[in-house]
């Protein structure tokens, strides 16, 4: 239980979740210069937009910067005969075995700017809960759920 | 059973009470607005309208009637209603998971009975699949057994071994339901008396007092105006504990009338779970939908010894009024549950020996309960500022429970069951088996990382769609003790049907 699962995500989620990043940045840094206008206009304190550059510092400082590499170096997963392993989570780490057994189907889903990095996020479901790999790489999302569903059926169990 | 059959001619008049129910505010106001009906000043052509309306509800409730049949043909149940749009509904016999019985005030004078079928498909909120108003009681059991015999003819055998011999032995005799459980009525009244609004009224009362404690002794030293407005806040309390202790009163007989002759049976593989005086409830499970066990003890109940057994099956609409219906054992002495659990669902074991989180685990769960009412307390203290500082008690309040939630946290694994105990507010034991078990959490802080502390939590499906137990803040070795012991079976070998 020790050893970590051994599959990583593509290394282009991390491009990714800096661009997710980068829009997040975007949204603050307008909504700012909205204030920035307000300021101008009915005399405002000043200081208010200071506070909206320092938020969108700080998110190119966490969600640009470490959040991504973070997430991406404790996101590890095994789909083997039996059982689908995950690791995940920032702050708390979260361990989930979901056996083969149990799942009841496969997705693969796919936004406009995972296409355009050949990624795409796998969501395996249970008859209680939903479990979800994100920013796989196309080809290893599709060969994974043809391999779980063919697994799965196998496995065949009551509920 | 190839005929199509119609419901009974009573399904009209409930047709006509339900809808008039539903609609009843919109009436009433009509009604309301054309008030002067009784001043002999009638306004005529509202209150044709309202008669009107009321001749169309009760038209459609007839012809709904009318339309609305029901049959077994080739192995399905068809059901054929609708009062503008024709419907048709077809439900293939196997995927009918249950029947369930009730009747209400209309219904027990004729000997009828409210069918409800449930099929694996139905769950959550919805509707059960289908629903026969009113049937005889006889053709409500013929049905019952043609849907079994078809099942049983598809299925070529029956899949449940355990009960083989008991179903051997069963098919002798007539009634076939083996009784296994039933509440005695001092159980009935325990549990109607320690229901969750007893701690309102309990708070309530106190309130009261402390306003007449605070009004007898310095009464006469008030001006009268003050005595005057004193009266004032006790009339209000006066009527506001009145008010209490009357829904309590009411909710005290409805627990009763609900609850009364409880039992519990088993029919062959299905668990069948009847109640209710005025109106009569039979709730059907089959055994294999039995995702797990729930116990679940609250802080009043907890110290007269007293603890409530709830199932957690999988499907069927039952989530439809609460949980209430799947109380198992509603209201039960702590040390009975084993041995009647062992009649009712012998693969679970009630164990008491529980491996506990570490000492170093206290701070956390103290925390874990407290943080939130000590933090609220520092606002209410500020802004109310003498009687606001007894927000900090409520806080305390909460540690306690944190403290109690500590001692309370453990986790046995016996076999192929797991059985997690742990507290919120109140104290739920959950048994679950293995090959029930959807997924299985560990998760963990960096803070528990450095102490080797971390918390496990188990998923099972439910009608509602899930429920999860977990422990908290337990070794590390444990949670990965229980993770290992959830993947070994995988190797290979297939679960077996319980």
């Amino acid at each position: 239980m020790e050893q970590q699962p051994t599959q990583r995500i593509s290394q282009r989620a991390l491009t990714l979740w800096r661009i997710y990043g980068w829009i997040q940045v975007g949204i603050i840094l307008l909504l700012t210069i909205g204030l920035t206008v307000t300021v101008f206009l009915w005399d405002w304190p000043w200081w208010i937009v200071l506070i909206g550059l320092g938020i969108a510092l700080l998110e190119v400082l966490s969600f640009v910067w470490l959040v991504p590499s973070l997430r991406w170096k404790r996101w590890r997963y095994d789909v083997t005969e039996t059982e689908i392993d995950l690791q995940y989570g920032l702050f708390i780490v979260t361990r989930t075995l979901v056996p083969m057994v149990r799942v009841q189907h496969v997705d693969t889903e796919q936004g406009p700017l995972l296409r355009k990095f050949r990624l795409s996020t796998i969501s395996i479901s249970t008859a209680a809960t939903v479990h979800k790999i994100p920013a796989l790489d196309e080809q290893e999302a599709e060969r994974l759920r043809q391999s779980i569903s063919s697994l799965a059926r196998v496995a065949e169990d009551d509920v | 059973m190839f005929e199509p059959k119609r419901l009974h001619p009573i399904s009209a008049i409930i047709n006509f009470v339900k809808t008039l129910k539903d609609a009843a505010l919109p009436l009433i106001i009509v009604l309301v607005l054309n008030g002067n009906i009784f001043s002999g000043e009638v306004e005529w052509i509202p209150l044709l309208i309202w008669i009107g309306v009321l001749l169309l509800v009760l038209g459609s409730g007839i012809i709904r009637w009318l339309r609305f049949t029901y049959r077994m043909e080739e192995g399905e149940l068809r059901i054929e209603y609708g009062l503008i749009f024709r419907k048709k509904r077809y439900i293939p016999i196997d995927r009918i998971q249950s029947l369930d019985f009730s009747e209400g005030i209309f219904h027990r004078p004729l000997n009828l009975v409210k069918v409800s079928v449930e099929t694996a498909g139905s769950t959550g909120n919805e509707k059960a699949e289908a629903e026969l108003t009113a049937i005889r009681r006889e053709e409500a059991d013929s049905l019952e057994e043609a849907i079994f015999q078809e099942k049983k003819r598809r299925n070529g055998r029956q899949d449940d071994e355990t009960w083989d011999t008991e179903e051997v032995q069963a098919e002798m005799e007539e009634p076939k339901r083996e009784k296994v459980y039933a509440m005695s009525m001092k159980e009935i009244v325990m549990m109607a008396i320690t229901s969750g609004g007893a701690g309102v009224v309990i708070s309530g009362v106190a309130v009261f007092f402390s306003q007449f404690m605070d009004l007898l002794p310095v009464g006469t030293i008030y001006n009268e105006i003050l005595d005057w407005i004193q009266i004032g806040v006790l009339v209000i309390a006066f009527t506001a504990l009145v008010i209490l202790l009357v829904a309590y009163g009411i909710s005290i007989v409805m627990t009763i009338l609900r609850y009364a002759n409880f039992s519990v049976f088993i029919d062959e593989d299905d668990l069948i779970i009847t109640r209710g005086w005025l109106e009569k409830k039979q709730m059907t499970i089959p055994l294999n939908r039995i995702q797990g066990i729930r116990m679940e003890e609250n802080l009043i109940r907890q110290p007269l010894g007293y603890a409530s057994v709830t199932l957690i099956s999988a499907g069927g609409s039952v989530l439809k009024n609460d949980e209430h219906q799947l109380r198992l054992l509603p209201m039960i002495k702590k040390a009975e549950v084993g041995e009647i659990l062992k009649k009712v669902l012998p693969d679970y074991d009630v164990v008491d020996d529980f491996h506990q989180p570490p000492k170093r685990s206290l701070f956390r769960y103290i925390l874990r309960h407290s943080w939130f009412g000590f933090l609220a307390s520092i606002p209410i203290s500020i802004f109310f500022f003498p009687y606001g500082l007894l927000s900090i008690v409520a806080g305390c309040f909460l540690a306690v429970l944190g403290w109690l939630a500590f001692h309370d946290a453990g986790w046995n694994i016996l076999g192929d069951q797991l059985t997690l105990r742990s507290r919120g507010i109140i104290k739920q034991t959950y048994l679950m088996k293995k090959y029930r078990i959807q997924a299985s959490y560990e998760k963990q802080t960096y803070f528990q990382k450095r102490a080797h502390l971390s918390s496990i939590e188990v998923m099972l499906t439910s009608g509602g769609g899930r429920s999860l137990a977990s422990c908290y803040y337990l070794e590390k070795k444990d949670t990965e003790e229980m993770m290992e012991w959830y993947r070994i079976k995988r190797a290979g070998e297939k679960p077996s049907e319980e």
